[in-house]
């Protein structure tokens, strides 16, 4: 049924500044907003050892003023716009967005482009942003039942260190932060030639062509950073772990498995594959755990997309007295089942009908668009692969997901973080 | 040398927005039908929603009416829970149904080429559920252990405490069923409710996408016009209590290292001609990470993550709360602050800039949140449901813009009431009480299960 539906593609313009920075721009004018999206190829994985933490306490530091923006000025600004904005940090990349009216644009590239030249680094703002992220870390993480554990299984899955540490780092490392170090990190990683701009939603081309270069021109370049290495070998680092958590109500577990890098025709099996067992209420385990057992009280289940080698997480609460090794025989019996017979007919119709339904869903938002070609413009080198890369997910056969299913996740190389309630609850 | 710009630059010429005019079209059943054509995206969303919700719930039967809502996608006479699971899915659709304290809405989105089918699909779920007793019964128990979980989180106990002391008996007062009202919940009283409660002539079919209207209509009325009308009555509306004096309520939790500071009291219901003036008042004094609570609590003293004053308006009526998670040892200075900023944007008027940017905010993030057809088809159910005029989308920027500096003031005077706030705070009472003692006379203290202590 969903066969010959054809999505328009979007209209995409790309070209590059004579100081390396790469323009995007995704004209669409049906409501009268801008999204701008700024990414900088920088994330926890340009992190070394005794450096954990960086790149996200970087990320707080582009909110405290710049030549020309007072301290927390950025935010004031864009709010009295009328517009959101955010920033936020991966292992892959640090990125800065705004959605505004459309007649705001230059405002915001005035915004981003003040800060990518002349950030206020100081002593002051360092400490107070340090603390602030140490708020954060015990807030999102230490303080939270079960805040711990994805970072925790990441560290058992990749043995490459700039894999398997977590994106907020060590408490000690962030005090050994100094203020040379940040002006450093500042100076090689956020150039002109490391960043990717896109802007989407309602403009004339040629304004922001002029703006653009207007605002981002003479922005120095910088000489590249250092290519890292993300290499893996393909067994996971440690296969299993116990955890007491002080403020879980309830025992629970994760599985995780070590999987190729996004995009690769592997990867997408495997996406769909998680699909197919953790994704909504029809899902496999979702029948078989929450409705069919009724033994767990949350199933969840997550890819987490990296350049480098990846992974797929499978995890449960059970509710209380239930046997946790029994429900991961369930999990195993029917990543068993999709490697040995892989998917159903009616399963690949389903899966096809969600993928163009996320991908339609996805494109209505200026600002998922443009954080979407921010993406393959900075991973991949190439913006058009928002008009194309639903069409290759859809292209993934029934054979390929049984194999690579059968290869990757029917194996005993995994690892297993077993979460042992320690909380009053 | 290049000559960097040192000031924000002017904006570009104004692009207009035009929000979509709905449809509006009613059945000889009394079926009300809104519909907002839209083709910038292949699909399309329904809302069914009836003017009835928790609030409504009979007599004795609490949690009746989000029972029977969120029951009824669990099997109809043609499908069981899974195959109707299964059957949405496979076409990469999604269908949902609750209740929120004033309405029962009944929900699908789709791609537009399933459009019809789904919309079959509804019908059958609305007019022949089931309500097995096997989902009944994972449906109580997945909602006890819930609520267990809510009992160990702060906002919970306080949002508790505030609802019982601002509404007294009306049913706003009930944040959850309680245990016994899980245990009591019956099929038969589901089907029973289902049967009196979802009829035609009290319900709107909100539909925002790509259709095309005389098919939508003619497919509306094979599906919906057979659905008989009956005449049905609401439970009387409860009256709610008169405050005069400030009263202090602490939630104990002994070793809590953070107080969460709950400050409220009585303000409008959605459709008062107050609504805009108080909602850019708002904005001013502590709807944002821009307005004067957060700046001063967070930004200037650093005594929370985040603090935060809000509007909640309902269909019968309204509360303004005033909100913070502080350390424990700054509570009492935390509270100084709190009524520091109450007072002041009642006793003088904010400046003009304060006034121009809170409305160029809430002015501009208006088409952003029209920008996805959820987001769309929100904003036009909420005017329908509650009952706001039929141009309020179309005039809503400029009703913002016209809110005065004397209006502002007129009714922070008006709705906030320092002097009759009801002031809970869920954290360590034995920390908590000295630096809190001296905002009221009237002090309780209540333990995490809800026992008066």
């Amino acid at each position: 049924m969903s066969d010959g539906f054809k999505l328009p593609p979007l209209e995409v313009e790309q070209f590059t500044l004579n100081n390396g920075l790469r323009v995007v721009l995704n004209r669409n004018s049906s409501v009268p907003v801008v999204a701008v999206a700024v990414y900088y190829d920088v994330g926890s994985r340009n992190e070394r050892e005794g450096r954990t933490g960086f790149a996200h306490l970087f990320e707080h530091m582009m909110f405290q003023g710049s030549a020309n923006v007072p301290k927390a000025g950025h935010f004031q600004f864009i709010m009295k716009a009328g517009g959101t904005m955010n920033g936020t940090t991966s292992s892959e990349r640090t990125n800065y967005f705004e959605t505004m009216p459309a007649d705001q644009l230059p405002l915001a590239l005035w915004l981003e482009s003040d800060r990518m030249r002349s950030l206020a680094v100081t002593q002051e703002n360092l400490d107070n942003q340090r603390e602030a992220v140490k708020e954060e870390k015990r807030l999102r993480y230490d303080n939270q039942p079960y805040g711990q554990i994805f970072d925790m299984i990441a560290a058992m899955i990749y043995k490459n260190f700039a894999n398997a540490h977590s994106t907020i780092g060590s408490m000690e490392d962030l005090d050994d932060a100094s203020v040379e170090d940040v002006q450093e990190f500042f100076r090689v990683y956020y150039a002109p030639n490391n960043a990717v701009i896109v802007l989407s939603g309602a403009f004339e081309t040629e304004t922001a062509k002029e703006l653009i270069e207007k605002y981002f021109g003479d922005i120095p370049s910088q000489p590249v950073p250092a290519s890292i290495d993300v290499a893996e070998p393909p067994e996971v680092a440690n296969n299993y772990q116990q955890w007491h958590d002080p403020l879980a109500p309830l025992p629970a577990f994760l599985l995780g498995w070590k999987i190729p890098r996004r995009r690769s025709p592997e990867f997408n099996a495997l996406y769909l594959a998680g699909k197919l067992l953790y994704d909504g209420d029809s899902s496999r385990l979702y029948q078989k755990l929450v409705k069919g057992e009724e033994s767990v009280v949350q199933l969840f289940g997550f890819t987490d997309e990296r350049r480098g080698p990846s992974s797929i997480y499978v995890g449960a609460i059970p509710k209380p007295g239930q046997d946790l090794s029994r429900i991961r025989e369930v999990i195993m019996q029917e990543i068993g089942d999709i490697g040995e017979n892989g998917p159903k007919v009616d399963e690949i119709e389903k899966l096809h009908n969600q993928l163009i339904n996320d991908t339609v869903r996805m494109r209505q938002s200026s600002m998922n668009r443009a954080q979407s070609i921010a993406e393959y413009a900075l991973y991949d080198g190439d913006p058009t692969l928002i008009n194309s890369d639903l069409d290759e997910l859809l292209a993934v056969t029934p054979k390929q997901i049984r194999n690579t299913v059968s290869e990757f996740l029917n194996t005993e190389n995994r690892s297993l973080l077993d979460v042992v309630a320690a909380g009053k609850g | 040398m290049v000559e960097i710009q040192k000031t924000p630059p002017e904006p570009l010429a104004p692009i207009p927005f035009n929000i979509a005019e709905p449809v509006r079209e009613t059945l000889p059943n009394g079926l009300r039908v809104v519909l907002v054509e839209e083709d910038r995206v292949p699909l399309v969303s329904y809302r069914l929603a009836f003017f009835r919700g928790d609030a409504h719930d009979p007599k004795g039967a609490v949690g009746l009416t989000s029972a029977t809502a969120s029951m009824l996608t669990e099997g109809t006479e043609k499908y069981s829970s899974r195959e109707l699971a299964e059957r949405v899915e496979r076409l990469g659709a999604g269908i949902s149904s609750n209740a929120s304290d004033d309405f029962t809405t009944f929900s699908a989105s789709t791609l537009s080429i399933y459009a019809d089918e789904i919309l079959a699909l509804m019908a059958e779920i609305l007019f022949r559920p089931t309500f097995p007793e096997s989902e009944l019964d994972l449906y109580k128990r997945n909602a006890l252990e819930n609520l267990k979980y809510q009992r160990s989180q702060p906002n919970f106990l306080a949002s508790e405490q505030s609802a019982r002391l601002i509404y007294g008996h009306h049913p706003y007062s009930v944040v959850s069923p309680k245990e016994g009202d899980y245990e009591r919940l019956d099929r038969e009283s589901l089907v029973k409710y289902h049967d009196s409660a979802y009829v035609p002539n009290n319900a709107v079919l909100i539909v925002v996408g790509d259709v095309e209207r005389s098919e939508l209509m003619s497919q509306v009325g094979e599906l919906f016009g057979d659905w008989p009308s009956h005449e049905f009555t609401l439970p009387k509306d409860e009256p709610i209590p008169a405050r005069d004096d400030r009263t202090l309520t602490i939630v104990d939790r002994p070793g809590s290292a953070q107080a969460n500071i709950v400050l409220s009291n009585i303000a409008i219901p959605r459709n008062h001609p107050d609504h805009f003036a108080t909602t850019v008042m708002n904005q001013v004094l502590g709807a944002g990470a821009s307005s004067r609570v957060f700046m001063n609590l967070r930004e200037e003293k650093g005594y929370t993550y985040g603090a935060y004053t809000r509007i909640d308006a309902k269909k019968q009526a309204g509360d303004f709360e005033a909100t913070a998670e502080v350390r424990t040892s700054v509570t009492g200075d935390s509270l100084k602050e709190f009524f520091y900023e109450l007072n002041r944007i009642r006793d003088e008027k904010v400046r003009p800039e304060e006034l121009a940017d809170a409305k160029s905010f809430l002015t501009g993030v208006f088409p952003i949140r029209a920008e996805t057809q959820d987001g769309l088809a929100g904003l036009v159910a909420n005017q329908v449901m509650y009952g706001l005029p039929d141009d309020y989308l179309q005039t809503y920027r400029e009703n913002i813009d016209a809110v005065t500096l004397e209006d502002v003031q007129r009714v922070a005077n008006a709705y906030i009431h320092p002097e009759r706030l009801a002031m809970v705070i869920v954290g360590d009472a034995d920390a908590i009480l000295p630096q809190a003692k001296e905002y009221a006379e009237d002090i309780e203290v209540f333990d995490a299960e809800g026992k008066k202590k």
